[in-house]
């Protein structure tokens, strides 16, 4: 369709180094350039942006205002990494207050080299964005479609990987919402998470082939006890965790009790459990920011 | 042509007047700043873009005051394009206004509060001259139905000069162009960052944009209208009167709210208030 690619909205955001990369950023407004002719506007609001420009290496501070604001950017969304810095570090990479190029803290779509970088290669990188931009929206409108294709199944040690992203992903947004990392699922590894298949069951919901969610459980005497629910947030309210935990209950027939924990501030997931019949019984505090709650199912 | 064949062309013929008239706006703003400026289309192609992008939204309900903020635009040009009742029309145009202000509000952010709250100061600063504007029309033609004033045999503006100058420093404000973009301002950067319209995205703000494009059209009309006796006059001077909107927002720095509130009430009170006394001791 068109208009995806004529109408590129930038929010540009400067992480830290020398602000030569911004100037030049800002130079691609001016008449010499005027990116303006190209559909370009500059815009300070993520929410309206698609291509988010991110100019200097990252520091501790920069670390999670560039994640914030990538969150708020609707999909599909397209982040250019704009000179040196924002690419590696630049010569700022070995100072103690630098963690290094943007794609440390976000996925990265283009890199513009220059120190500072020409405004034309800017402008070269954002219409290099575009095609990206076009190829995530095919991606995205195909999974869409697919809403209602999918499936459900048991998954194998073999397709841990896509298990372990989307965890990932969903823990970051569970860590982002208690202002905490200590989530398991964000310290697991690949390889612990393929040692749980030798004793836990898994299963996945899948679209086009791509996962889009999972859970795992496994018997401990009476209880099942069920972890690691995940559903990638673009799929949020589709009823598709409410199937997985359905799958669960299938694969333990007979057993009349099921047991899960998740973070006191998951308000969805907490609906979502309680939908699906968990109540809760009680709390354990896990960090200072994380306090479990305890949710069980009895089974008549 | 009868009220339901210029409603309907009304409903179609619209949106594509009013996208030309704003992509025509950023090429000609381009140009006085020495640019090229995008496509007379640019517009089209940021709605469509807009239509396929995520909905992000903080509270689902937000997108719906949006939504009613837009058929009643929508209903308001309608109205005035079948030439009914003018109270009407000022009336249905402010509660759409009024929806999409609640719908800011209930977007519960920083930005989008201070846009709707100065949203809200722009509408009390028109809202007089809209109103006066209706009486004066009335006062003239001795009818508040568009049907009648359209009909009336000599020009309006004659008569309603005053008035005239008026509707148009209150056209600025509504407009939402400098010196009087408080609540939303189209140009780049600014303190909050895009106000009442900061936290919609995706096709809740491809509809905010369409709507301006059906407001743009029906408040050309207005302008219309007091030149209707003599329809070539009518379209120049509707065109010539958003020309002037234009420049004025290119030369113009954004004023703060009460000197847009005082000086939007200064001019409502001798410009139109003094033309409507001076017609009221004509009779």
């Amino acid at each position: 369709m068109r208009g995806l690619k004529q109408s590129p909205w930038i929010l540009h955001y400067d992480a830290s180094s020398c602000n030569g990369c911004d100037i030049e950023t800002l130079a691609c407004l001016t008449p010499i350039f005027d990116v303006e002719r190209l559909g370009v506007l500059n815009t300070g609001n993520p929410k309206h942006a698609d291509i988010f420009l991110v100019t200097g290496a990252v520091n501790e501070q920069s670390k999670a205002v560039i994640q914030n604001l990538y969150r708020q950017l609707p999909e599909p969304k397209v982040v250019v990494a704009v000179g040196a810095c924002a690419s590696s570090g630049g010569i700022f990479r070995e100072c103690y207050n630098i963690f290094g190029g943007v794609d440390i803290v976000v996925p990265v779509d283009v890199y513009v080299p220059g120190c500072a970088a020409r405004p034309e290669a800017i402008i070269d990188g954002v219409v290099k964005g575009l095609a990206v931009m076009e190829e995530k929206h095919a991606i995205l409108a195909a999974v869409r479609d697919g809403l209602d294709k999918i499936i459900y199944a048991r998954a194998e040690k073999a397709g841990a990987l896509p298990i372990h992203a989307i965890r990932k992903v969903a823990g970051q947004t569970e860590a982002v919402l208690h202002g905490d990392d200590n989530f398991p699922a964000l310290q697991q590894t690949l390889e612990e998470l393929q040692k749980e298949f030798d004793k836990k069951y898994f299963f996945k919901a899948e679209v086009n082939g791509k996962v889009i969610g999972s859970v795992s459980a496994w018997l401990d005497g009476e209880t099942v006890r069920v972890d690691g629910l995940a559903v990638h947030p673009y799929f949020e309210g589709a009823g598709v965790a409410g199937r997985l935990l359905a799958e669960c209950e299938a694969a333990f027939r007979g057993v009349k009790r099921f047991e899960t924990f998740i973070g006191n501030k998951s308000e969805r997931q907490l609906k979502v459990l309680e939908e699906a019949g968990y109540k809760n019984f009680k709390t354990e505090v896990f960090t200072p920011k994380i306090t479990w709650i305890h949710l069980r199912k009895e089974l008549k | 042509m009868s009220p339901w064949l210029r409603l309907i062309v009304y409903l179609v013929a619209a949106p594509v007047v009013g996208g030309v008239l704003s992509g025509w706006d950023r090429r000609v703003s381009a140009r006085m700043q020495s640019r090229r400026g995008p496509p007379i289309l640019q517009p089209f192609y940021d709605v469509l873009k807009l239509w396929q992008k995520q909905n992000l939204a903080n509270h689902p309900s937000q997108n719906y005051y949006v939504l009613f903020f837009f058929l009643l635009v929508v209903f308001t040009g309608a109205l005035f394009f079948a030439g009914s009742d003018l109270l009407l029309v000022i009336f249905a145009l402010t509660t759409a206004s009024i929806f999409f202000v609640l719908g800011a509000y209930k977007a519960s952010s920083p930005y989008s509060f201070i846009g709707a709250e100065r949203e809200l100061i722009q509408i009390m600063a028109y809202e007089p001259m809209v109103l006066l504007t209706a009486i004066g029309m009335y006062m003239v033609t001795k009818t508040f139905y568009i049907g009648g004033i359209a009909n009336h045999g000599g020009l309006l503006v004659l008569a309603l000069p005053g008035v005239f100058l008026g509707f148009v420093f209150a056209l600025e404000i509504k407009f939402r162009k400098s010196p009087f973009d408080l609540s939303s301002s189209h140009h780049a950067h600014q303190e909050l960052v895009r106000g009442i319209t900061t936290e919609f995205s995706g096709r809740t703000l491809a509809l905010i944009e369409v709507a301006h494009w059906y407001e743009t059209v029906f408040l050309l009309g207005w302008v219309y209208l007091f030149f209707a006796s003599s329809p070539v006059l009518g379209v120049v001077m509707a065109l010539g009167v958003y020309v002037f909107v234009v420049l004025v927002d290119n030369v113009f720095a954004r004023l703060k709210w009460q000197a847009a509130l005082g000086s939007a009430w200064a001019v409502t009170a001798v410009l139109g208030f003094g033309n409507i006394v001076v017609l009221s001791l004509q009779r």
